[in-house]
């Protein structure tokens, strides 16, 4: 793969400025959406294959999100990042094709060693 | 469950406290209308009542309507305990508040079948305010936590940057991890309050009650 290319989605500022800082700093290519409709234009120019989804965005919500991104290009590896958790979200976001799961405030190592082993799949993936 | 009676005759009163006793009720027994309605205005008061018609003072009817002009928090279910058996008599006792009636001289069976219809009907109240309670708990909780770990989510991530590129064992290095530790201990309260399922409280300052976070949110495993 020639580059890690990464897409965030979150409605804050300042939490899409974090993102981009710790992945960057980890040699990522960053780029950020505040919103579910923004983060759907920019994928019909550019193919991202991880993805970091808030879930209360305020359009479509990140549930809705995914689900279309899986329908559209299923091989991209999105995780859920929320500030409101339920068990009853765990079984949603699992339904609608996350691949994993995390509660805010998240550790940024954590969601590092997520971005890492979602790009080690698809280098297998790659490769077969 | 504890019930309270209403009645001004020490005979009657004493035979219905000791049935009630032998139901398992726990009994507060009154000999008029005046000592009821204060019993009633105690904290934990009961629910449940066996009240006379005829009392010297408050009369039973007079009592229902007053206790139901209170509009109160906990739910009364009041039985009236009548000699007259008129059909406008009935009326004007249920109209007054009274849920139920049970004509003197009574049958004990009948008795216990009425109290029970009483206990059940505020056994259930009960449940679905604790259940309007919890919701209302559960939205609270759930709005201010998530509008909580937006700004925590900042802090924490920052913090935890800040720490990527610092020299361990430096002053500053250690402060951060202070810093980091405590806005994960709020993290990890914020997730607690988030997986309440049910209303669970402790006694907090001046009688009042506060949440019990810790039990309130253990979560009880249902089955996959």
């Amino acid at each position: 793969m020639d580059e890690k290319k990464i897409l965030v989605v979150d409605d804050e500022e300042k939490i899409r400025e974090m993102y981009s800082q710790v992945f960057s700093s980890s040699g990522y290519l960053v780029t950020t959406a505040k919103s579910a409709e923004d983060a759907i234009k920019i994928l019909e120019n550019e193919r991202y294959w991880v993805m970091f989804l808030d879930l209360n965005l305020p359009e479509m919500n990140g549930i809705d999100l995914c689900r279309q991104i899986r329908r559209d290009y299923p091989m991209t590896i999105c995780y859920a990042v929320t500030g409101y958790a339920s068990l009853f979200e765990l079984h949603d976001c699992r339904e609608a094709g996350f691949e994993d799961y995390f509660t805010k405030p998240a550790s940024l190592s954590d969601l590092l060693d997520a971005a890492a082993h979602a790009f080690t799949k698809i280098e297998r993936w790659k490769k077969r | 469950m504890k019930i309270l009676i209403a009645e001004d005759d020490l005979t009657s009163r004493t035979i219905l406290q000791a049935i009630l006793s032998k139901w398992g009720y726990e009994v507060i027994a009154t000999a008029d209308g005046e000592e009821a309605w204060a019993a009633f205005q105690e904290t934990d008061a009961p629910q449940l009542a066996v009240i006379d018609w005829m009392m010297p003072g408050m009369d039973g009817p007079t009592l229902c309507r007053k206790l139901r002009e209170q509009k109160r928090k906990d739910t009364l279910y009041l039985i009236l305990l009548t000699s007259k058996d008129e059909r406008e008599d009935i009326v004007t006792g249920l109209e007054a508040g009274a849920d139920e009636y049970i004509s003197k001289p009574y049958d004990n069976g009948e008795l216990r079948a009425r109290v029970n219809v009483g206990k059940r009907m505020i056994m259930l109240q009960n449940e679905l305010r604790e259940r309007e309670k919890l919701q209302g708990v559960l939205e609270m909780a759930g709005a201010i936590c998530h509008e909580l770990n937006q700004p925590l989510q900042s802090v924490s991530g920052f913090s935890e940057l800040l720490l990527m590129n610092m020299e361990t064992g430096t002053p500053n290095y250690k402060k951060l991890k202070n810093i980091k530790a405590g806005i994960e201990r709020i993290g990890d309260l914020t997730r607690k309050i988030m997986k309440i399922t049910r209303y669970q409280s402790k006694p907090y300052l001046n009688e009042s009650k506060i949440i019990d976070i810790e039990k309130a949110s253990r979560y009880e495993e249902k089955g996959e």
